[in-house]
């Protein structure tokens, strides 16, 4: 078994009608044995930009906190909210320093910039990476963790262009409670987060507990 | 072949392991503590590769105790636990990486409330309410799944405890013989799991202790000047 | 000390080789039954790979065993058209010594026997048996390499088995969906001809982009129990563009039950 599919877990993030929404597990596993069911792996970054992180939990906290700080950081600096490309890039070379040492993990992100004079109509962004930062940035939809080919398949046949925010989060919900009961290593409880321009819906789902 | 369990309650947390200490199939040791208490409130139990585990537990106990003295107030169980996942998450991608497992577990005198760790030697922190490392993750986990409740008083969680010990004993082919301890907000008090009633004894312990404090308090209340003779007065008054 | 080296230089290259027989092959691919209440559709892709290399962008690994049963076949290809072939010669045998076909469920069990008596040396191959049951209801069987079989509502195998059957857990078992209190819910196998058609398709498409091994085309047996309409997939408009139906003739004296064959491209990157 693989360092990434050591705890197991999962994400998935949607693109949707000006909204995205990001979810995740809440399995923390050692292998096979259970031992947590309450742990999360979106966290956000500020009201319109949320990140996943699945892969071996030692780096998820450790990332976390590296990520916290750099974004601490260039808050104050720029006296401004990071966007979601921005962010994107910052995480990539925060990867990329550990090349040769990785973190275990391929973080998702989703989120809607906030509009500016230079960009007034921010679009819905979702994008995924690598171990060492290598940056994807697909149209539709981002998967990862140990039930990533499950959740390509549920995501490809639930996912639609141009959802409103409450079929987004039927859509996402399903593709994700359906595809981590298929796997041993995800599951054990839920949690959606569905990002509009003024708002974010979090909800916690109940799943199968086997 | 380790076995520790951590279980949390309405406004206790307890925390046992087994006290053998050996190398494969021979047993050195069957009186050995391996719980250790880094605070007025907060105290592990640690497993692993011997050597490793005790290093790293003094190494953790002097830093809690620096910050006391520091800080004037020693670190809530939530800071404790992300500073000691730190240093493992720290030590495994270094040049020889500590192997220790621990439940970390303390009581916040703050807000009152319980909390428990399970952390691993990768770094890997959960915070959940009743754990167990080693062969006890194997056995005793689904026992405890079954018994465990949230806001069990302090009897049900030792009825528990004695559960999962007793299925720890029962599945696995090395005898053990535990040592626990129980974390409140009077601070950390030694489990005597052979007692008829363990808490009626803490609480016994306490109210003697609570008594012996009152009377040492009224003494010092008494006339400053009060000598030997000049307290025979008073005790002949009473 | 010369002499020490030498000798221990002719020690490595002494080692010996070892060869190990491994005969097996995964050929890719992935297969689809679903079931319904009278008729039951028995689908798989045609291309046929070997690693990145695409042997061939249609072969077959669906094939219709009597009038109302039809198997597929995933894994490796040539134990694939081999069993395929030892399962019709047996029920050649049935029909001579007993002058009618074999029944679906006696189809399942010969093949557990099949594949079981192989148990040390296995048929790579997943196989699914679909058609109607004797009491005409639409059925579906799946098996695993060495015999362990079950009778389901639906089934995927193969490459894309993962990507596959969580979507169908969702849309034929109604895995994770609920339904006002008014409204039961839904026993699987009950979904009308063409909602079935689409989730196949719908299915493969979603398979065929996110897995390299399945595309190019799209053959989907649909059985239909004795009486049963057809109009629900031969008439005009009944499919969507693009899909081809042709009706394929009785094997035998026909029992009423009849077997179409309809064809769909898939994409070819």
């Amino acid at each position: 078994m693989s360092i990434q599919e050591y705890n197991g877990g999962s994400v998935v993030a949607m693109v949707g009608k000006d909204c995205v929404a990001i979810a995740c597990d809440l399995r923390l596993g050692n292998q096979a044995t259970g031992i947590a069911m309450n742990f999360e792996k979106v966290f956000p970054v500020n009201d319109t930009l949320y990140y996943g992180l699945p892969g071996l939990a030692t780096d998820v906290y450790t990332l976390r906190e590296q990520l916290r700080f750099r974004v601490n950081m260039y808050r104050m600096k720029e006296e401004r909210e990071i966007t979601p490309e921005t962010f994107t890039h910052l995480l990539s070379s925060t990867l990329y320093e550990k090349r040769f040492g990785p973190y275990f993990l391929e973080p998702v992100i989703a989120g809607i910039a906030p509009p500016t004079a230079a960009n007034p109509n921010p679009q819905p962004y979702v994008s995924t990476l690598d171990s060492i930062g290598c940056i994807t940035t697909p149209k539709d939809f981002a998967v990862a963790g140990t039930a990533t080919d499950k959740l390509y398949g549920a995501a490809e046949g639930l996912w639609e262009p141009d959802l409103e925010p409450e079929d987004l989060f039927e859509t996402i919900s399903q593709t994700l409670l359906n595809a981590v009961d298929r796997d041993a290593l995800s599951g054990w409880g839920a949690i959606v987060h569905v990002i509009t321009k003024d708002k974010v819906i979090t909800r916690t789902l109940r799943s199968r507990m086997d | 072949m380790e076995c520790s369990f951590g279980i949390t309650g309405k406004d206790y947390v307890l925390l046992a392991s087994d006290m053998s200490a050996g190398r494969s199939i021979l047993q050195f040791k069957s009186d050995e503590n391996k719980i250790k208490e880094l605070g007025p409130h907060l105290a592990m139990a640690y497993g692993g590769e011997p050597g490793d585990t005790n290093n790293f537990a003094d190494y953790i106990e002097r830093n809690m105790r620096l910050y006391h003295i520091r800080h004037h107030h020693a670190l809530l169980p939530h800071a404790a636990s992300s500073w000691i996942r730190r240093s493992l998450a720290d030590s495994i991608r270094s040049r020889r990486p500590y192997s220790v497992n621990l439940l970390l577990a303390g009581f916040d005198t703050t807000d009152d409330t319980p909390h428990l760790y399970w952390i691993d030697y990768l770094g890997t922190k959960a915070v959940v309410p009743y754990a167990a490392h080693g062969m006890g993750m194997h056995v005793s986990l689904s026992t405890m799944d079954k018994y465990w409740h949230p806001n069990q008083d302090r009897r049900d969680g030792v009825d528990v405890l004695k559960k999962a010990i007793a299925e720890a004993q029962h599945r696995l082919s090395i005898k053990f013989t535990f040592n626990a301890i129980i974390i409140d907000k009077d601070g950390i008090h030694t489990v005597d799991l052979a007692a008829e009633d363990p808490i009626g004894k803490i609480e016994a312990e306490k109210a003697a202790k609570a008594e012996a404090e009152a009377a040492a308090a009224a003494a010092a209340a008494a006339p400053p000047a009060a000598a030997p003779e000049a307290s025979a007065p008073v005790a002949a008054a009473a | 000390m010369a002499l020490f080296a030498a000798s221990a230089q002719q020690e490595a290259v002494a080692a010996p080789i070892q060869h190990r027989f491994d005969p097996y092959e995964d050929n890719g691919g992935t297969i689809l039954s679903i079931a319904g209440a009278d008729f039951s559709v028995i689908a798989g892709d045609t291309r046929q790979s070997q690693g990145y290399n695409i042997q061939t962008r249609y072969a077959r690994k669906v094939w219709q065993l009597t009038d109302k049963v039809v198997l597929a076949t995933n894994g490796f290809a040539a134990d694939g058209a081999n069993f395929v072939k030892k399962v019709k010669q047996r029920l050649e045998w049935y029909e001579n010594a007993h002058q009618k076909q074999m029944s679906i469920k006696s189809i399942a069990r010969m093949i557990q026997t099949m594949l079981y008596a192989k148990r040390f040396f296995p048929y790579y191959v997943y196989n699914i048996l679909g058609g109607i049951e004797e009491d005409g209801t639409g059925a579906v069987y799946s098996f695993d390499p060495v015999g362990s079989y079950e009778r389901e509502a639906c089934r995927a195998a193969g490459a894309a088995q993962s990507l596959i059957q969580p979507f169908l857990d969702n849309q034929i078992y109604f895995r994770n969906q609920t339904f006002p209190a008014d409204q039961p819910k839904p026993i699987p196998g009950n979904l009308p001809l063409g909602t079935v058609l689409g989730l196949v398709i719908d299915s493969f498409t979603s398979a065929t982009e996110r897995h390299i091994e399945v595309g190019d085309g799209l053959e989907m047996y649909v059985v239909m129990a004795k009486g049963r309409a057809v109009d629900d997939l031969t008439s005009k408009g009944a499919l969507p563009e693009g899909v081809v139906v042709e009706e394929l003739g009785p094997l035998g004296e026909g029992g009423g039950e009849r077997t179409f064959l309809v064809r769909r491209t898939l994409k070819r990157d």
